[in-house]
């Protein structure tokens, strides 16, 4: 597969494209999954990767992400290798929702944890908690202990988690399979609001690929 | 490419240890009946010791090193192996534990250093192993009759922090393991327990045959043992002991530090860093 996307939105600051892909091949024992991807990424563009199951989408986050290192080619974000501590710094994703919180503790328990993990003070951490928990309409959901809380409920939270302080790039693996319309629609209103985060997103559904500037087929 | 800088300011390493301990404390305090439980099975241990030394009487003949009686000995036996266990087997058993709940791919992807990860993850068991330590030890003083007054306590907690950071470099490579093989809680668990017996923790070595003493004697649980001892009985003897350790750490925490990040790259390339 070799898909070129131009920027559409110019580039950072330093002229460097927000996210380069180049010739990004993944194989999984003998099994090509991504055969040749190039992608380049502006502050702001909003790509759908559009595909079967197995296709190799979720693949692609995860290289970017940097919890898988490409067979071949390189990926870059903000001109820093994919998986990198700056790189990853500046990637908000959410990959396998439902498997990756602490389920005995709530939601808010949760994001506080994350947030923690990512700024430099504790009360810069409970104040972009809030401000995402209130913006995505999440103070009830967030206060249930995640392992009594429904699929569409986590994968909320996990959405929230994936926004905590505007990340310049944000992953998303299938993020409003289990959603209703109103929290897909908080969900796209929430990433509008971002004018300057790019966002990759691996999806089913016609709805989330209209959202975005453009569309990557990702062959069966 | 040149990179650009716009790298956002991110949390302070001890921050980050902090909040990877404050949430597997959160975590454990949600499961009351099993923190009380293991608690309470530690401490009837403890009294199961003490009244094997009050039947049989032991410690007459036997090499007991610098403690009093064999309950004494056990006590710091029972207790240390808590820390050094904790120290060498935590951090296996917690990216054990995050591969099942599979927040280790979740937790990989935040702006953290694997030095972090290693120390926040190993955290929470080895500080909740020193307070139990410290439980044991105020019990077998205060409640069994054992005496620490020529105890030298700058020594033990010396000694406590050259063994802590020897075995907590064993401790990283094990977590290494466990990260790439997966299922080796079992291999761990069994090695861990053989470096305790092996090392003294429950009998003198001098109770074993001379082919195992011999190798029983380099053992670094053996060093650590007979270091804490001699700081907590004679409260002398332990500075060359401790130096020794600091010297194992010195070599193997480095050596250690890259197999795990070997792991962790080996697991990227695999693609099984969300598995279990």
């Amino acid at each position: 597969m070799t898909l070129e996307l131009s920027a559409v939105r110019g580039t950072t600051p330093s002229g460097t494209s927000l996210l380069s892909i180049r010739g990004l091949a993944r194989r999984f024992g003998s099994r090509d999954v991504v055969r040749s991807l190039d992608l380049t990424l502006a502050p702001g563009e909003r790509v759908a990767f559009w595909g079967p199951n197995g296709s190799g989408k979720s693949t692609v986050l995860r290289c970017v992400a940097g919890t898988l290192i490409p067979s071949e080619g390189e990926v870059r974000v903000c001109g820093h290798e994919a998986g990198s501590l700056e790189a990853r710094a500046l990637v908000g994703a959410s990959l396998s929702q439902e498997r990756s919180f602490d389920m005995r503790l709530t939601g808010h328990g949760n994001l506080l944890f994350f947030a923690r993990l990512r700024f430099a003070n504790d009360r810069r951490a409970a104040k972009e908690v809030a401000a995402v928990e209130e913006e995505l309409e999440l103070q009830a959901i967030a206060a249930e202990r995640v392992n009594r809380a429904s699929s569409g409920m986590i994968q909320q939270i996990a959405l929230a988690r994936a926004l905590l302080g505007d990340p310049a790039l944000v992953l998303l693996d299938e993020p409003t399979r289990s959603l209703d319309a109103e929290a897909r629609n908080r969900l796209w209103d929430a990433l509008h609001r971002r004018e300057r985060t790019a966002v990759l997103i691996a999806t089913h559904l016609e709805d989330d690929v209209s959202r975005c500037d453009s569309r990557v087929d990702f062959p069966t | 490419m040149t990179a650009v800088s716009t790298f956002p300011r991110r949390a302070p390493r001890w921050r980050v240890v902090r909040t990877l301990v404050a949430r597997e404390y959160a975590s454990k305090r949600t499961y009351r009946l099993a923190f009380i439980l293991d608690l309470l099975f530690g401490i009837a241990n403890l009294f199961v010791y003490y009244f094997i030394s009050r039947t049989l009487g032991a410690g007459d003949n036997a090499d007991l090193g610098d403690a009093p009686t064999y309950f004494a000995f056990a006590l710091v036996g029972i207790a240390i192996t808590n820390v050094i266990g904790a120290a060498s087997t935590g951090l296996a058993y917690r990216i054990r534990e995050e591969q099942f709940t599979g927040t280790l791919e979740a937790l990989l992807i935040q702006p953290v250093t694997l030095g972090e990860v290693s120390i926040g993850l190993a955290g929470y068991p080895f500080l909740f192993s020193m307070g139990r330590a410290a439980l044991y030890i105020l019990i077998g003083g205060g409640v069994l009759g054992v005496s620490f007054a020529g105890a030298s306590w700058l020594g033990f907690c010396v000694m406590l922090f050259c063994s802590a950071l020897a075995f907590g470099s064993l401790g990283i490579i094990l977590g290494g393991i466990i990260l790439v093989v997966k299922r080796g809680e079992a291999l761990v668990g069994v090695a861990m327990y053989t470096l305790g017996i092996l090392g003294g923790a429950f009998f003198p070595i001098s109770a074993l045959p001379s082919w195992l003493e011999a190798i029983a004697s380099v053992l670094p649980t053996h060093f650590a043992f007979q270091g804490l001892r001699s700081a907590i009985f004679l409260g002398e003897d332990w500075a060359m002991v401790a130096l020794a350790l600091l010297a194992f750490a010195a070599v193997a925490m480095p050596l250690a530090s890259y197999f795990f990040r070997r792991a962790v790259d080996h697991t990227r390339r695999a693609g099984t860093l969300n598995q279990y």
